[in-house]
């Protein structure tokens, strides 16, 4: 079976390159967008395109032309597995395969795709949290740091004012920080960011 | 919509979607009483199958997508209904400059496809923005009308909007037939020429609409309700002139269209948004695209009138903002 993958997202598509990596027999193609040239010569069995991909109402145009085209595509829509269709919207994936192909060899691509774009939204979010809790911790070390100095306070006061801050507002340790740095920033006259 | 949160709407990039996104900016939802969040996406057909799964609750669709969800023609059957139209005008074909020239654009065209023909070479490939809109149906009607069978004289397919003034450029395609702002995209980029408008053949078509489930129409009475009048009053300030800056400004907005303002004025000048020619979703609309799809081989027989009956909904329109 042939498989190609159209994804705007590199890193996704890799990922799901590789998920697939299992399913025999196999062959794998990524693709950022839809190149009608490249696509005739491969002749995938299966295209698997994120949902954001524009590619995707081009691909929907290949079964209005099939007298011309030489791939008419379905959409793949598994009868006899209800919700499938809607998980797979749900995911971001949309799957066509050429006619005639049965469900059973295409649920399993589908099912690797829906996962690992399931994973990379997980990885993406880990990877915005991570970078937020960075960032929100460097501003309570130089708050505290102005506080120290400001108020000639030790480095546990100061981070215990920092924190009483946060419970009297009731916003987090990193916004009130930053907070903190700006209004500095604007009473000393300088650039609050 | 889910149980608690905002109303979710899709819309593709393009000035017709103008309704939704100046009704979210300018208030016209919030005055309603509607939280709204608006997801702009990147193809009709992940529009068509986010209403359709109800990941969004409705959303701008090409009219005769509507009546292709709901006939199950290209996707799985799903009743969806137009209970308010949100404009007319826009779509028009460009074609390169390579072969506009200086006469007659489709006579130019016409014979560099014969030559070709004669020559034995593939033919010209032309572009829709997808198989079931008005674009594609203007596009066909109008190489019909120059003597060229489009599915047999020209390869037409669909290229997304956004990409149509650079394959344009690199020779990918001859022409196209896009909405608002792309004929002006390309006009600015050099590459191609308008040659025929939508207001110039079928002035009357109905363009986009809201598209919704006839299921969450029914789910949802008031809320429907609310999103007509929103959208109908957000309809009638983007008309306005005197808002045609802000409109503008608003629309080129990266979150939004994300295209040059020049282009998006000159768009807006070929559309209405507004008026009880405009808005109102008229059965004999629906009629009309039937028999498009049907001249073009996308449907066979169905019964017109019965299928216009239930997709397009005046009746809802009427409720919510009266006679």
């Amino acid at each position: 079976m042939r498989v190609l993958i159209i994804d705007p997202d590199p890193a996704r598509a890799a990922l799901v390159a590789e998920g697939l990596d299992g399913i025999d027999p196999l062959k794998v193609r990524v693709a950022a967008v839809f190149d009608e040239i490249d696509v005739t010569a491969f002749q995938p069995d299966v295209v698997v395109v994120a949902s954001e991909s524009p590619d995707r109402d081009t691909l929907e145009s290949l079964r209005e032309a099939s007298a011309v085209n030489p791939r008419p595509v379905v959409m793949f829509v598994d009868r006899s597995e209800p919700g499938l269709a809607e998980e797979a919207v749900r995911a971001g994936v949309a799957a066509y395969v050429v006619d005639g192909l049965s469900a059973a060899r295409v649920r399993p691509v589908l099912e690797v795709a829906m996962s690992r774009f399931h994973l990379m939204h997980q990885l993406r979010a880990d990877l915005a949290k991570a970078k937020a809790d960075l960032a929100s911790r460097k501003s309570v070390e130089r708050a505290k740091a102005l506080l120290m100095k400001e108020r000639d306070l030790d480095e546990e006061a100061a981070y215990r004012l920092l924190r009483k801050l946060s419970m009297d507002t009731g916003r987090p340790l990193g916004a009130v920080a930053a907070d903190l740095l700006a209004f500095a920033g604007v009473l000393k006259g300088g650039d609050p960011t | 919509m889910s149980p608690s949160g905002p109303l979710q709407l899709g819309f593709i990039p393009l000035v017709d979607a103008a309704p939704l996104i100046v009704a979210q900016e300018k208030g016209f939802f919030a005055a309603e009483g509607l939280a709204v969040s608006l997801s702009r996406e990147g193809s009709w057909a992940t529009i068509r199958d986010k209403v359709a799964a109800g990941a969004l609750d409705g959303a701008h669709m090409l009219a005769p997508m509507v009546l292709a969800a709901s006939l199950g023609i290209g996707s799985e059957p799903k009743a969806m209904i137009a209970p308010i139209a949100l404009n007319r005008g826009g779509a028009a074909v460009t074609l390169s400059s390579r072969l506009t020239g200086d006469g007659d654009a489709g006579a130019g065209l016409t014979h560099l496809v014969r030559r070709r023909q004669e020559e034995g070479a593939s033919p010209l490939t032309l572009a829709a923005v997808y198989p079931f809109s008005i674009h594609n149906y203007l596009l066909r009607h109008w190489l019909a009308g120059l003597g060229l069978n489009p599915d047999v004289d020209i390869r037409l397919t669909v290229v997304p909007p956004p990409r149509t003034a650079a394959l344009l450029g690199e020779g990918v395609i001859e022409g196209f037939c896009a909405g608002a702002p792309w004929n002006a995209v390309a006009e600015a980029a050099g590459v191609g020429q308008t040659v025929v408008r939508m207001t110039e053949v079928w002035p009357e078509a109905p363009d986009k609409v809201l598209g919704v489930t006839e299921f969450w129409a029914a789910a949802n009475p008031a809320i429907l309700q609310s999103l007509i009048r929103a959208l109908a009053r957000a309809g009638a300030w983007a008309a306005d002139p005197h808002n045609q800056p802000e409109l503008v400004a608003l629309l080129a907005r990266p979150e939004f269209l994300d295209a040059a303002p020049e282009a998006i004025a000159a768009g807006l000048a070929e559309i209405s948004f507004d008026g009880a020619a405009v808005n109102p979703p008229r059965r004999e609309q629906a009629a009309w695209l039937l028999e498009q799809m049907a001249r073009w081989g996308q449907i066979g027989e169905v019964a017109i009138d019965k299928v216009a009956e239930r997709t397009w909904r005046p009746d809802l329109y009427t409720a919510a903002l009266g006679g």
